[in-house]
């Protein structure tokens, strides 16, 4: 089959043309920009409550106090051993049992903070423990006290250091976001399993649910990169 | 040298024929060479496929499969889907046969070949024993919370008899909707008669009421690929054949008209 590259090339579009179903997907383009957006406000709401939680957890972590420690390294522990999944179905099917019930939205929402702010907390850790023991003790002879030690010295350098890491713990949180299909909320991972259910097309549907989650990818590849440049600080 | 051109002659002959059997087996042939008959059935779809207390699977369906099983001396292999994850199994040949309790959509009828019905019901409303909404007039609110199951008549029922409602679509199966009603994730939940009075076994009794009145009429068949209208031929006469020596109303009067089947499972 030694044809010429542009006569090949348009054998191959043709069958692509052929097998999937293009015309349908324009059809559900607006579910899928819907969904997308929901994936978007999903994942943001979750990465915004991970670090908040990731941050306090992380200092309860090593603080002095055992009582701060304990309780941080209970929640750490049972979030990082079971998986996202049971600790979803829990909150959503578990907690209206012992009387609390909340909209599905909130529920995955919560489950996804929950869930990254442990891992955040462990990526903080690992960047504060990674600050060399002189720079503490260059703080704690200048005359500077906990907090402000945090406050100018450590967490700025920390933090330098765990950008790439929160990162790629923010792509996990964007992808994990899928599960949230299974408590009845619709977003991109609903999107294809709606066209699937109506329509009979999972190859067409993922395809098109996995060319947006790849969307979302690159942007915060690009932030992630632009971020590295901007936001750490190389030490003297 | 007469024997060895015979002897070629023979072999290219055999060669054509064991072709042309080949070209012409279909899916009945493959699934007697093959000793085994492939059904997608749901995960949880009580009572016509569900786990029983004792782990086994079990249900109408199953035990009509095992019964078409039995009649065509092949052994039966079960792959459980969600109720939105059956047709495309059968799509794919992962199996031979869906056996569910399955309407024959028109649309749906568009990729697979339905049965003749085994049985009738039809979508019903459902709602927690303690809920305002006594008649399905009382649901046709704006903003009143349906549940329904991804994929199946229930969901479109719902879309046209409640267009002000908000759908919440669960994937799995009956018995999630009635826990969401349950539990107030959803005001109402709207499925199949059957499998809303099956599901209810296995919840506290008397902790759900269905509303009066059907919000449509349904068969239910099961279903093959429209490659396998040899397969469906013998499942419709498979089907004359139970209705006829009363196999069928044994099979429905134990699992679907009565609760006879919860004393066992």
């Amino acid at each position: 089959m030694t044809g010429c590259p542009a006569k090949d090339q348009d054998r191959k579009a043709k069958i692509v043309l052929e097998t999937f179903n293009f015309r349908i997907i324009v059809e559900y383009l607006p579910l899928y920009w819907k969904c997308f957006f929901a994936t978007l406000w999903l994942s943001g709401g979750g990465l915004a409550g991970a670090l908040l939680v990731g941050v306090l957890s992380c200092s309860m972590r090593l603080s002095e106090s055992r009582i701060a420690s304990t309780a941080a390294g209970v929640y750490i522990e049972s979030i990082r051993s079971t998986p996202l999944l049971a600790q979803l179905y829990f909150f959503y099917f578990g907690l209206p049992s012992l009387g609390i019930r909340l909209p599905e939205e909130a529920t995955g929402i919560l489950a996804l903070t929950l869930n990254s702010g442990a891992y955040m907390a462990e990526i903080i850790r690992a960047g504060i423990q990674s600050i060399s023991h002189g720079q503490i003790e260059a703080a704690i002879s200048s005359g500077l006290n906990y907090v402000q030690r945090m406050r100018y010295i450590i967490l700025p350098q920390a933090l330098g250091v765990s950008i790439p890491p929160m990162l790629g713990q923010a792509i996990v949180l964007v992808k994990d976001s899928a599960l949230l299909s299974l408590i009845s909320i619709v977003e991109l991972t609903r999107a294809g399993q709606i066209l699937t259910s109506e329509r009979f097309m999972p190859a067409e549907g993922f395809l098109t649910t996995a060319v947006f989650y790849l969307i979302i990818y690159y942007i915060l590849k690009t932030f992630s990169n632009w971020s590295q440049k901007r936001l750490i600080f190389r030490g003297a | 040298m007469k024997n060895r051109k015979w002897l070629s002659v023979m072999v290219a002959a055999l060669f054509v024929i064991g072709l042309t059997g080949a070209v012409n087996a279909g899916t009945l042939e493959d699934i007697a060479q093959r000793g085994e008959l492939r059904v997608a059935c749901q995960t949880q779809g009580p009572p016509f496929s569900f786990i029983d207390k004792k782990g086994n699977r079990t249900g109408s369906s199953i035990e009509l499969c095992e019964l078409m099983a039995a009649e065509m001396g092949v052994k039966l292999k079960f792959l459980n889907y969600d109720w939105d994850g059956l047709i495309p199994a059968l799509l794919s040949k992962k199996a031979d046969v869906l056996a569910a309790d399955m309407t024959p959509t028109l649309k749906r009828a568009m990729k697979i070949a339905f049965s003749d019905p085994f049985m009738y019901t039809g979508s019903v409303v459902f709602t927690k024993a303690d809920s305002p909404f006594k008649t399905v007039e009382d649901c046709k609110k704006p903003g009143i919370k349906i549940a329904v199951l991804l994929g199946s008549t229930g969901e479109t029922d719902a879309k046209k008899a409640f267009p002000q409602a908000e759908l919440k679509s669960y994937k799995g199966g009956g018995p999630l909707l009635i826990d969401a009603v349950i539990k107030g994730h959803a005001d109402i939940g709207v499925n199949d008669g059957s499998a809303v009075t099956g599901g209810l076994a296995s919840f506290p009794p008397n902790s759900v009421r269905i509303l009066p009145g059907m919000l449509s009429k349904s068969p239910l068949s099961f279903a093959v690929r429209y490659d396998s209208m040899d397969l469906l031929e013998w499942m419709n006469l498979f089907f004359l054949h139970i209705s006829l020596d009363g196999r069928l109303d044994q099979n429905l009067n134990y699992w679907v008209n009565t609760m006879d089947w919860k004393k066992d499972h």
